[in-house]
């Protein structure tokens, strides 16, 4: 049993788990750029929060299934069509051999997540099938998919439908407000970032989003040791605008580290687009944790194995 | 808990400033040792912890570290690893040595030995996969990092930049000026263990084209 990717849109690859505990070795977490959204589309198929999933930026994507085989798609927010007909994301749907599954260009979001009833075939590094495009590993041999490639399937089922409880559809915009806490390198100078608005630019990847706006002046000479550095850090490299890092970031840096958006809301990250606005919301610590514990709460009961 | 050498990195990580490089290394084992910490990430001069925060706190994950940190770290359970690499310098495989030799003011031959003369120490893998920063440079090959980047540079290539010394594992763009490449293979994902260079580890580069 297989799937074929007719289109891949603008960049189609297989994520799974992030590798935790590797950093040292400079090696990325990677996986899915969205986890909440990989998650949910998962749910819905009966598989676990992290099983390897297909990741498809901007959507604009065609998949044909060679066998019948049940599906859900999650996501950044696109028009879906199966075998010609309209059907809905958040939930269960059954392809039967040889239907064509459209996703039309993404309205809003940045990645749209389809999760299979099955077993995807990937390669695996360091225990994780998540693909890393710079190194080339895991995934589909370490690179996007092309069209007319297959992707090998096992253990496909059909499976009664569900769907994502309406209060856990997450909502996508073009803006966001992200919760962070000062980074390590926050300057005085610095303080007025709270009010600003930043724009997403076209330099955007799954290592992360370029922003620009009114960023503090930090002198160039300014350079730092490199140290650790994890998604969700906003650097400021020099030339004056942002870096937010997603999860393909590079595991140490130099550049001055200004903020870091909550571990809760990281996961939104995924879904930021060029020109979608940015606002940063000033948490302490201990209210980084508490927001993490809050949103964890909403999200146990439908996704018990699943951690933001 | 007020160990002025620790702070916070963001929501979910701790850094513990040790500028000096043993007492770096044997903290970043003693961490890892622990199983406490999601990562250990040693960096030029802290070492980085990111913790669960669904296991700690962040005043717990403080006072944790604090605490690991009481006791001593256990001194290096074995000898330092000496790992020879050979290295073809100048021409294609080190595309800038002659540039170095004019901003240093050496002859190509006289930086080549200087390169060769001391055993350089791994400091840290980071940046991407398998990528070694090592020290032990001789200061007079101090050189600035490229106006422009190259997009893509061999796997095995070494950069030099303001007193360290860079091997690039993997093919890719470098901001370092290149010196040389090794053709011994530094990251292999299909090996049991694909990184030939771990943090600690010394390196002694070898003229690859005098022997």
């Amino acid at each position: 049993m297989s799937l074929t990717i007719l289109q891949p849109g603008v960049q189609a690859t297989l994520q799974g788990a992030p590798r935790i505990g590797s950093r040292h070795l400079g090696v990325p977490a990677s996986g899915p750029a969205d986890p909440l959204s990989m998650a949910l589309a998962n749910r819905l198929v009966g598989k676990a929060s992290d099983a390897t999933a297909i990741e498809i930026t901007f959507g604009g994507a065609a998949i044909r299934f060679d066998a019948p085989v049940s599906f859900a798609v999650t996501g950044a927010q696109s028009a879906l069509t199966l075998a010609g007909r309209a059907v809905e994301p958040h939930v269960t749907h059954s392809a039967g051999e040889g239907d064509e599954l459209q996703i039309a260009p993404a309205r809003q979001g940045c990645r749209v997540y389809i999760a299979i009833a099955g077993d995807i075939d990937a390669n695996i590094f360091l225990g994780s099938t998540s693909t890393y495009l710079p190194a080339t590993l895991g995934g589909y041999e370490g690179r996007a998919l092309r069209p007319g490639e297959t992707v090998q399937l096992a253990s496909v089922r059909v499976i009664p439908p569900m769907e994502t409880p309406e209060d856990l559809h997450p909502v996508c915009s073009n803006s966001y407000a992200l919760r962070a806490v000062e980074g390590p390198d926050f300057p005085a100078s610095a303080r007025h970032m709270w009010d600003e608005t930043f724009t997403a630019t076209q330099r955007a990847s799954r290592m992360g989003v370029e922003l620009e706006g009114a960023f503090p002046y930090i002198p160039e000479d300014a350079s730092h040791p490199s140290a650790a550095i994890f998604p969700g850090a906003l650097q400021l490299p020099p030339g004056g605008r942002g870096f937010l890092l997603l999860a393909d970031a590079q595991t140490t840096g130099g550049y001055p580290h200004l903020l870091q958006v909550i571990r809760a809301d990281r996961h939104l990250l995924g879904q930021v687009r060029p020109g979608d606005r940015i606002r940063f919301l000033h948490r302490t610590q201990q209210q980084a944790a508490d927001a993490l514990r809050a949103k964890q709460a909403l999200l146990s009961a439908w996704l018990p194995d699943f951690h933001l | 808990m007020s160990d002025p050498a620790i702070t916070f990195c963001g929501d979910d990580a701790l850094r513990l400033s040790a500028p000096d490089r043993d007492e770096r290394l044997a903290r970043a084992s003693q961490l890892q040792a622990t199983g406490d910490w999601l990562e250990v990430v040693p960096g030029r001069r802290d070492v980085t912890v990111q913790f669960d925060p669904f296991r700690h706190g962040p005043d717990e994950a403080l006072a944790h570290l604090a605490r690991t940190l009481a006791t001593p770290a256990p001194p290096p359970s074995r000898t330092l690893e000496t790992v020879e690499l050979p290295v073809h310098f100048g021409g294609k495989n080190g595309p800038d040595l002659a540039d170095i030799s004019t901003r240093t003011g050496l002859p190509e031959s006289e930086v080549i030995s200087r390169l060769l003369s001391e055993a350089l120490q791994v400091d840290m893998l980071g940046f991407t996969p398998g990528f070694a920063y090592m020290s032990g440079l001789d200061a007079a090959l101090e050189i600035p990092r490229l106006l422009q980047p190259r997009q893509q540079v061999p796997a095995g290539s070494i950069g030099l930049i303001t007193g360290q010394c860079g091997l690039y594992a993997l093919a890719g763009p470098a901001g370092w000026p290149i010196i040389g490449r090794t053709p011994v293979s530094l990251f292999d994902a299909a090996a049991d263990n694909p990184f030939r260079l771990r943090p600690g580890m010394q390196v002694r580069l070898v003229d690859a084209d005098q022997s």
